[in-house]
């Protein structure tokens, strides 16, 4: 029973393996540049930690990052790799931000999770062809969804340009430029910010946070994926197709079935990342809608090993690793993308480590087994 | 017109040519290379940044190295720790997509783009540029079309009739078989990966050193996730593939021409590379034959 608790903290492990890793990765590069590196993670801490702004930032920057971790994990415990969460959530904002400000005079109460819903099942949309493909023709998903992102990013191009661009924007005759947007969404869609409810609990945070409702609504969303996985029959069925399809074949299910359920489950929470941003901090939908959350969904799937609550931590290191290097670049002078490559650093040590842990934990079984029969 | 729009289609497709020709080689040794699209990027800002201080040719080499590295990383990951090879090469892209941007401000001070860079003198064909309709094919031309063009036999050769090459297509095939044998399954695998890097690392330095002149953010454009669609569709084979490349090239010069008369959004032509890709693997897939072990790391009986 001892030695189970040892396998355990041997899981646990790898992240802090990888974790530490990337830091000394990191070390490396920003030494190369000529800085100092204890200075520099010491500025990311302080910077990160003791401001509440930068707390409250990290929080609204790792909102978007829970829905695109659990739609990539879901997908990842079916077996599926969707790299599409980047072109799923940018239809699903364009369609919400869409229903945003077509529909008038509707109450909050309708309207904003009507938005909500709008943008789940534009993500299923775009998820509905990848699938398809897969168990039809055979065609790999990766590759499929990469090609719809850069489908998504053309069309959402023209949507917002050329067809549904805002040409009242109340700019005087002949002053500035119009900027390349939607219209405004309508008040009724907006989603609050945290701020009163804080308030009440004693936190005074700033204006220019954003911290919105959807942050607890990622974390129920988080508790409600851990209750589907190990608690339904449908997710004892996702992990038996993910674990071995050929086996849950011979064992009655529909391995088909269950990829195609899946893959559109995991573009419904896709559909929702970007509404963070567009419902509390836009509130409009423009050419440079932020970019890049379903890529940043797939390392925080790796790293928190697709399970619900290691999302959520994955989620809060890398709203965390953004902050800080906002710190870090304005009063160190490091570049930002200093990150990214923690980032990659980190998803490739994770899967590395995890993949020489579990080896080492089956070989130890192995031989407990094997001295147990002696 | 016709050899003109030839012309622009090798030019086009020649990046998609030379990356797809690695992934023959990863594929053929069993390990799939997402990670393509991230040397490509690895090869492009590289590219530039070596023929801005030194010339074309440097820039080519520390391409070629960069990507190199870039392809020794997904090795390690993939081959020697058996990690899901699609998960290593979504890493590598994304590590590869910051350490470009990182690299360009500590080296050019912009995030998104390098300065203008000198490529090669461009070369004509003796004899052919004397005829008037090959004109266009012949002159003009980037040394590299020329090198891409001439990897596509020599790959054949190399995979199809070398010793080298059976045993890479063993230990794609049955690497369990192989190993039986008495051949290097990892070393052999090892080859395959780096022969990838060193042609996506090619294809990426063409994309800035000869085509734009210039090192972009962005400029591979997906064309590393094309190149593996190019190889599927030309059945794993060096020759399928140039085809398959060609398709894409002119796919995209004649989505230029579109653009020109302006009679459909420019965005649409824009996805014309993507759609074809969608298309054509939905088309195909069900004719082709993967490697047997193609994406399968081979682990060794352990004691």
């Amino acid at each position: 029973m001892r030695k189970r608790y040892r396998y355990v903290a041997l899981e646990l492990a790898s992240p802090l393996v990888a974790i530490a890793f990337a830091v000394l990765v990191g070390a490396v590069v920003i030494a190369a540049i000529g800085k100092n590196p204890v200075q520099v993670y010491r500025i990311m801490f302080t910077f990160a930690f003791r401001r509440l702004d930068s707390v409250g930032i990290m929080l609204f920057g790792a909102t978007p990052l829970i829905f695109s971790g659990l739609a990539v994990a879901i997908s990842f415990r079916a077996g599926l790799f969707n790299i599409g969460v980047e072109g799923q959530y940018l239809i699903g904002t364009f369609l919400a931000a869409l229903a945003g400000f077509a529909l008038k005079g509707l109450p909050s109460f309708v309207h904003l999770p009507l938005v909500i819903v709008v943008a789940a099942l534009g993500g299923a949309l775009w998820s509905l062809l990848p699938i398809y493909l897969k168990v039809r023709r055979g065609v790999h998903e990766v590759i499929s969804t990469i090609m719809l992102n850069y489908i998504a990013f053309s069309l959402i191009h023209y949507l917002i340009a050329d067809v549904f661009m805002d040409k009242q924007q109340g700019l005087m005759p002949g002053v500035g430029n119009p900027l390349i947007r939607l219209p405004k969404i309508a008040a009724s869609a907006l989603m609050p910010r945290m701020h009163g409810f804080l308030a009440l609990l004693g936190v005074d945070l700033p204006r220019h946070v954003y911290l919105n409702w959807f942050f607890p609504l990622g974390l129920l969303l988080a508790v409600a994926v851990h209750y589907l996985i190990w608690r339904t029959a449908f997710g004892y069925e996702l992990r038996a197709v993910g674990h071995n399809p050929a086996a849950a074949e011979a064992a009655g299910i529909d391995p088909a079935a269950v990829q195609i359920r899946a893959f559109l489950l995991s573009g419904l929470i896709a559909g929702v990342t970007g509404l963070s941003d567009l419902l509390s901090y836009f509130g409009y939908m423009d050419l440079d809608f932020p970019k890049g959350y379903g890529f940043t969904g797939i390392a925080v799937a790796l790293m928190g090993k697709n399970s619900p609550l290691g999302i959520v931590l994955a989620a809060l290191l890398f709203g965390f690793l953004n902050r800080g290097a906002e710190g870090v670049q304005t009063f160190a002078g490091v570049p930002m993308d200093t990150v990214v490559i923690l980032q990659g650093v980190m998803i490739l040590s994770i899967v590395v480590a995890s993949a020489v842990m579990g080896r080492y934990i089956r070989r130890q079984e192995r031989k407990e087994a094997l001295g147990a029969s002696w | 017109m016709v050899s003109e729009l030839l012309a622009s289609a090798i030019r086009m497709g020649l990046p998609v040519l030379l990356a797809a020709l690695g992934a023959v080689y990863s594929e053929r040794s069993g390990v799939v290379n997402i990670g393509l699209e991230g040397m490509m990027i690895t090869g492009s800002f590289w590219g530039a940044v070596g023929a801005y201080y030194a010339g074309p040719l440097a820039g080519m080499a520390l391409a070629v190295a960069a990507s190199v590295l870039m392809a020794l990383v997904h090795a390690v990951v993939s081959v020697t720790f058996r990690v899901d090879q699609i998960v290593s090469g979504v890493a590598l892209n994304i590590l590869a997509y910051g350490a470009a941007r990182f690299s360009s401000i500590a080296l050019f001070q912009k995030a998104t783009m390098s300065p203008h860079v000198q490529g090669f003198t461009p070369i004509s064909v003796p004899g052919l540029d004397q005829v008037p309709w090959l004109k266009p094919l012949v002159t003009n031309l980037s040394p590299l079309v020329v090198v891409g063009f001439l990897l596509v036999p020599l790959s054949y050769w190399v995979i199809e009739k070398t010793v080298f090459g059976l045993r890479l297509r063993a230990v794609g095939e049955n690497p369990l078989a192989a190993d039986t044998l008495g051949l290097k399954v990892f070393h052999l695998r090892y080859a395959g990966v780096l022969l990838s890097g060193v042609l996506a690392g090619l294809a990426g330095a063409y994309l800035s050193v000869e085509h734009t002149g210039m090192y972009v953010e962005g400029m591979t454009q997906g064309k590393g996730y094309i190149a593996l669609a190019a190889m599927i569709f030309g059945n794993w084979s060096p020759v399928g593939a140039m085809g398959a490349a060609l398709l894409f090239g002119f796919a995209e010069s004649l989505s230029f021409r579109v653009v020109e008369s302006a009679v459909v959004p420019y965005q649409f032509i824009k996805m014309i590379p993507y759609a074809l890709t969608l298309v054509v693997l939905a088309g195909v897939l069900k004719r082709t034959r993967p490697p047997a072990a193609d994406g399968i790391p081979y682990e060794r009986e352990e004691a």
